[in-house]
């Protein structure tokens, strides 16, 4: 058909063009009503507190990735106050907005006292990276490999990851800091804090732990020995 | 260390290989392949691959009616026929041998126990499907278990049982051994995959399910280790005589870690056996004591009151009686273990644990356990009950992954059946076990707290 009749095939696009004057509006309100709003609009996001006065926003990203023109950006301190994240491509805008998230912070850029701008040498991070040939998809591994070097994660070795492989900086935190085997915190640091976590149980290595062919017990993380804990107090140890 | 308890002599073992005599010989090297050849292990993998096919063994298996044993219950056969449809050149294969629930050995001694059935087992199921290419995880703290699992992979993969001439038919398969840690929520098998891809571990939507869409985006079949195991069974005995085993709704054996007063171990069981069953395998409780609950299936168990011990131990029967079958871990407590303490402990790990994806999972299960912790501390509101009763529906109701569908069962299940306790902390301000100390404080001093 489209074939033997030249033309038919623009006739037919532009008689639904047509066709569409006719049908009645889908948008509602709008141009007929035009929204009022304020002179200084500026369809500015605005983070909001809740009744305890503490951010709402728990720094998620979930906004940021969903938004489709990417004009969600976020710089700032995590709300555990011990590093500070942007989220979007490395070395653009968001970096710069880190850096200037951080100085409306009264901090200076890099701070020495603040632990995690410490200078390092980056030696080490750039064998792992070669190592583990740039690839993002091995972050874990990478990871797992600068921490086993420096005992925690610096925050300029997560810079230069993110620089190397293209990965963006956000996704490295958010891997770093889901993983609880992956700290921010020095070894010191982060003994100490442990050491405040619930104390653990006989009986929690019992199950999870020593096997038939007499491996060692594995260590459990601070919630993983509550579990275990509410469990043996349940059965009665210690009655 | 972790005990194998043994069921009745009529119990069939399919999982773990029947415990030897205690003659004095020590037990066999379980990583040697040698002797698991000799005692039958890769004789599947051969009739599935010289005799069968992979249609014909994918056919066997839904026939088996094997369902998943890393707690859903998903069949098997029809998962592997999702994955095979889908249009691709390469597909994968993941045994999860994760083991989430730290209360659970059950997956970590099969694979201490029986490594080559998994190994076989992960062989057929990447035979039918068309993997090249398959990934046996575990957790990682472990070394000298990771290497065990290495060497025995890497023993198949020398004597051509894997590697690049699956067993002379041409085929290619690479078994990696690979570690994860760090986060209860890597059980799940949308996590897993994202771990072994380097990103954050936080569930996927489904469908697209990872038999569609896994690892690396391509049709990924996931399964449990223990599933796996059943598979070589099955194709050698056939797929009648799997299905004759269990329950007709939930065919074969599984692996359940039995925890009480008295005693703990892992023990391989047929579906459908009755609870009561499970606990008089490590003993029931103590004499002088009652049996108060079972929980049930994990950190988001059910807790099951002492009636119900006559309930088949499978999947529909648990979940109907609010339970699950989950990472099979099974606990049971005497009278004086108060049962909203632990539902409130067990709701703190699962709050604790959440990815924080989805809101209802990240905020609500908090939230649920807040009130839990107002209830065992004399601080209720009135208006916690039904507060409670709503927030667990909505939370479960609104859930992108199992772990907050499932997340709220230890207090829906004590609400269901410890109505009476629950109403002593609330309204008589006591704790039948003596473990809380629900006083009540001025409603003053409570608002404040
Ligand atoms: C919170 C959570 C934890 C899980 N942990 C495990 C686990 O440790 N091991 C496992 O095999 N499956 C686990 N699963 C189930 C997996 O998501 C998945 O269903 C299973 O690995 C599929 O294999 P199957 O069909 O053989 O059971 C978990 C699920 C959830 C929601
Ligand atoms: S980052 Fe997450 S919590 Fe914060 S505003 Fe965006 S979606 Fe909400
Ligand atoms: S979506 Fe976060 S735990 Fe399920």
């Amino acid at each position: 058909m489209k074939n033997i009749l030249p033309g038919l095939g623009i006739a037919r696009g532009m008689a639904l063009t047509l066709n569409r004057f006719f049908q009645p509006k889908a948008t509602i309100r709008y141009p007929e009503a035009p929204v009022n709003e304020a002179s200084r609009f500026r369809g500015r996001l605005q983070l909001l507190y809740d009744e305890y006065g503490t951010l709402k926003c728990e720094t998620c990203f979930q906004c940021a990735q969903a938004c489709p023109i990417e004009c969600i950006d976020m710089g700032g301190v995590d709300t555990k106050n011990r590093y500070h994240i942007h989220w979007g491509p490395p070395e653009t805008y968001g970096e710069r907005r880190e850096e200037s998230a951080l100085r409306r912070s009264g901090r200076t850029v890099p701070d020495a006292a603040y632990i995690h701008f410490d200078a390092i040498d980056l030696g080490p991070v750039d064998a792992i990276l070669e190592e583990n040939e740039y690839d993002p998809k091995r972050m874990l591994p990478i990871l797992e490999a600068v921490q086993a070097t420096y005992g925690y994660l610096p925050v300029a070795a997560l810079k230069r990851i993110s620089h190397t492989t293209g990965a963006w900086y956000a996704m490295i935190y958010g891997t770093a800091t889901y993983y609880g085997h992956l700290s921010f915190e020095p070894p010191a640091i982060r003994a100490a804090a442990d050491a405040g976590a619930p104390v653990t149980q006989s009986g929690a290595a019992a199950t999870g732990g020593p096997t038939p062919t007499g491996g060692p017990t594995p260590t459990f993380r601070a919630s993983e020995r509550s579990y275990l804990g509410a469990l043996d107090a349940a059965l009665g140890a210690g009655r | 260390m972790t005990r194998i308890l043994e069921g009745p002599r009529d119990w069939p073992h399919i999982l773990l290989r029947e415990t030897p005599t205690p003659t004095g010989a020590s037990a066999p090297d379980p990583t040697d392949l040698d002797a698991a050849v000799r005692a039958g292990a890769f004789d599947g993998l051969k009739r599935a691959v010289r005799d069968l096919g992979p249609t014909a063994t994918i056919a066997t298996i839904s026939e088996a009616r094997l369902r998943g044993r890393g707690g859903a219950g998903f069949p098997a056969g029809e998962k592997w026929r999702a994955c095979v449809e889908q249009r691709s050149q390469v597909r994968y294969v993941v045994a999860n041998g994760y083991g989430a629930d730290p209360a659970s050995g059950t997956d970590r001694l099969l694979l201490e126990t029986n490594p080559y059935a998994v190994i076989e087992g992960l062989a057929i199921a990447a035979f039918a499907v068309g993997a090249t290419e398959a990934w046996l995880v575990v957790r990682a703290g472990d070394d000298a278990f990771v290497r065990r699992l290495e060497s025995a992979v890497g023993q198949a993969s020398d004597a051509g049982f894997v590697g690049p001439d699956l067993l002379g038919s041409g085929r290619e398969l690479t078994i990696h051994v690979a570690t994860v840690e760090g986060a209860y929520m890597l059980g799940e098998e949308t996590v897993l995959l994202k771990a072994l891809e380097g990103r954050r571990g936080q569930p996927e939507q489904r469908p697209p399910y990872p038999a569609e869409r896994g690892l690396f985006g391509r049709p990924t079949v996931v399964q449990n280790v223990a599933t796996l195991a059943a598979v070589p069974w099955i194709v050698v005995h056939g797929a009648a005589a799997f299905a004759a085993v269990g329950s007709p709704s939930s065919p074969g054996t599984v692996l359940v870690a039995v925890r009480g007063p008295r005693g703990e171990g892992v023990a391989e069981i047929p579906l459908g056996t009755p609870l009561r069953a499970l606990v008089d395998l490590v003993g029931g409780v103590e004499a002088g004591h009652t049996l108060k609950a079972l929980l049930v299936g994990g950190p988001s168990g059910g807790l099951l009151p002492a009636d119900l011990l006559d309930t088949p131990y499978d999947f529909e029967s648990l979940r109907a009686a609010g339970a699950h079958v989950g990472s099979g871990s099974i606990v049971a407590v005497d009278e004086r273990a108060c049962v909203v303490d632990l539902a409130r402990l067990l709701t703190r790990f699962c709050a604790d644990e959440a990815c924080g994806k989805t809101i209802p999972c990240r905020i609500g299960l908090r939230r649920v356990g807040e009130i839990g912790d107002r209830i065992t501390s004399g601080r209720s509101r009135p208006t916690d009950l039904q507060l409670l009763a709503d927030l667990a529906h909505d939370v479960a109701a609104s859930g992108l992954c199992d772990h907050e569908r499932l997340a709220t069962l230890p207090f829906t299940s004590g609400m269901r059946y410890f109505g009476e306790e629950l109403d002593d902390h609330l309204v008589r301000s006591s704790c039948p076990a003596g473990v809380c100390h629900p006083i009540a404080v001025p409603a003053g001093a409570a608002a404040r707290a």
